[in-house]
């Protein structure tokens, strides 16, 4: 198992926004974390990438615990998020906003930037050349040059992706991905998933959109901060839990 | 090559050749004939052009400080005292004053940074305040409100050398300034300035880059505060007053804090045009303030982005931008 969550949960005061929530991700899959509003599924989402404290319960990477680690710990250790609002380096364009991302590999010293040694040179364009390969991949080669706050919401949210992978994640965490996303933008980005699948990567991701379900391996799903059930999409489906959670109670009239 | 990227080169090169022509007068100006009174005035800005480059540095990673005068005071203080009273050679004491300015920015940017925004503008005031305080306290060696006098001299009685060496100094730090900016340091800074959850999702420990930053920018706040206690030989709590510090924020605003050339411009125009007005005597701070609100209304982009402003208003009409993103996402939908 690349990434083991166990028994994972959040106060926030009196409100447990998480609780005693444990699952799995193993390597190469994609796997879905799916909620109506208000699940803690963001909530999950920050407490695995280290941005919230969780009050208990372990998170284990790759064997390691990783419990309570800094964001840059995580990412260190081979974990690329996006973020559901889309957060970017506003100001930069959509090719500095890879290249700036890509400061862990390789990672350059402060004297060797400072006298720009053949090492720093080499550096910055073997990230140069990777980040135009990564913006390739995800479409937005043709937009490099734009500032990133300027590209349409769609745009915005591949460039999420390519930052994340800058980092050259083992562990793929995309949140909300298909968010504000028009048809043709949405089949775009799954193929996308399932190339990178293909190519080894694990991706967890968030989603309201059931189109993602086509892509996954395996599904969790979550309301009020546990999980109500889990395994294949077919399971996941018919759990009637999770018809509760989304539909509501029937009414027996 | 594209027309996008031959114009940029071609940019390059004239702005390159504008610095070396700048350069190239300043270094020449004390043949041409300089008085002695213009000459002090332009050491003058050439300290507090250092100073103001420092601070618009430390912006670089989202930080403003309005009391970065304090790190200054640190360096003069530190050298000032040491050539004074232990009688050590100036050549010796500034660089001691420069490296005790950065080990006590990197001691107070372990808590500061832990505050961001305004908050972290807030408490350089308060550190800018504690260091005159300290100033005061000590007065003994600091000498107080009325201040260290006959400090060690670098030079003989003349300006001329002061002159020169200072302005190389400048140049020095500002190509240095100009390098880091321009390497990952500076899109590393730039980034954590831009959203601190972003940058350490990629990696950055955003906290140890901005204490990185102080340090850096204190190390040039610090080397323009040694110049300035060995030339003006006099130190006063008035010298690195918190007043002094809002000067500094205001040349490197007015001047463009989003441009490299800013802090250069702003300082140089508020320095200078206050000394060539002098005849107008009380009326010299309405002239500072038409200016400031000329600049805050109509410049955005500070004195330095006037050209471009200017160029864009009424130079040729510029080329339609071809594969711009709207006309991008209509071709793939």
């Amino acid at each position: 198992m690349l990434l083991e969550i166990r028994a994972l949960t959040k106060n926030f005061g009196g409100l447990i926004a998480v609780n005693q929530f444990s699952m799995d991700v193993a390597e190469s899959q994609i796997v879905g974390l799916i909620g109506p509003n208000g699940a803690g599924k963001t909530t999950v989402f920050n407490l695995i990438t280290g941005v919230i404290r969780p009050s208990a319960g372990k998170i284990i990477f790759d064997g390691k615990d990783m419990t309570g680690k800094s964001p840059n710990v995580l990412a260190n250790a081979g974990v690329g998020r996006t973020f559901q609002l889309t957060p970017l380096f506003t100001e930069f364009t959509t090719l500095e906003n890879v290249v700036a991302s890509y400061y862990l590999h390789p990672r350059t010293g402060f004297w060797d930037a400072f006298f720009g040694t053949p090492a720093y040179r080499r550096n910055e364009a073997y990230a140069l050349e990777q980040s135009l390969k990564i913006l390739e991949l995800v479409g937005l080669d043709k937009v490099k040059d734009e500032l990133a706050k300027n590209l349409p919401h769609g745009y915005q949210k591949m460039l999420g992706i390519a930052r994340a992978l800058a980092v050259q994640p083992r562990l793929l965490m995309l949140d909300e991905p298909l968010g504000g996303m028009n048809t043709d933008e949405i089949v775009f980005t799954m193929d996308i998933m399932a190339k990178l699948r293909s190519q080894g990567m694990t991706i967890l991701v968030i989603e309201h959109n059931m189109q993602i379900l086509d892509l996954c391996d395996h599904v969790v799903a979550i309301n009020f901060g546990q999980k109500i059930g889990e395994g294949s999409v077919a399971d996941v489906r018919n759990n009637p839990e999770v018809i509760k959670a989304y539909l509501g109670e029937q009414n027996v009239a | 090559m594209s027309i996008a990227s031959s114009m940029k080169q071609r940019r390059t090169i004239t702005t390159a050749a504008i610095c070396v022509v700048i350069v190239g007068v300043m270094f020449a100006l004390p043949r041409l004939g300089l008085s002695v009174y213009f000459m002090n005035t332009l050491i003058s800005v050439f300290i507090w052009v250092l100073v103001a480059a420092s601070l618009r540095l430390l912006s670089l990673s989202g930080q403003g400080s309005i009391g970065h005068t304090a790190f200054m005071a640190i360096g003069a203080y530190t050298s000032a005292i040491l050539a004074k009273f232990l009688g050590w050679s100036p050549w010796i004491t500034m660089p001691i004053g420069v490296l005790c300015t950065m080990i006590v920015a990197f001691l107070v940017g372990i808590p500061f940074t832990r505050v961001r925004g305004i908050y972290f503008t807030m408490v350089s005031l308060f550190f800018a305040i504690a260091v005159l305080t300290v100033d005061q306290v000590f007065n003994k060696y600091t000498g107080g409100y009325s201040g260290i006098i006959s400090i060690p001299h670098l030079f003989a009685y003349n300006k001329t050398p002061y002159y020169y060496f200072c302005l190389a100094m400048l140049v020095i730090c500002l190509v240095i300034m100009y390098r880091l900016e321009h390497s990952r340091i500076g899109l590393t800074w730039k980034a954590v300035a831009q959203s601190y959850s972003v940058a350490s999702s990629i990696g950055i420990d955003e906290v140890r880059q901005r204490i990185l930053c102080l340090v850096v920018s204190a190390c040039f706040a610090g080397i323009a505060g040694v110049f300035y206690a060995h030339y003006y030989a006099l130190l006063t709590t008035e010298t690195f007053s918190f007043n002094q510090g809002i000067t500094v924020f205001v040349y490197m605003t007015v001047g463009g804090a989003g441009l490299f050339a800013g802090p250069i411009a702003g300082t140089a125009v508020l320095l200078i045009i206050p000394e060539l007005l002098r005849d107008l005597k009380e009326y010299v701070p309405f002239v500072y303030a038409g200016i400031l609100l000329i600049v805050l209304f109509l410049m955005p982009q500070g004195l330095a982005g006037l050209p471009a402003q200017l160029w864009r208003r009424f130079g040729p009409p510029a080329r339609r931008k071809v594969g711009g993103a709207e006309e991008e996402r209509k071709r793939v939908a």
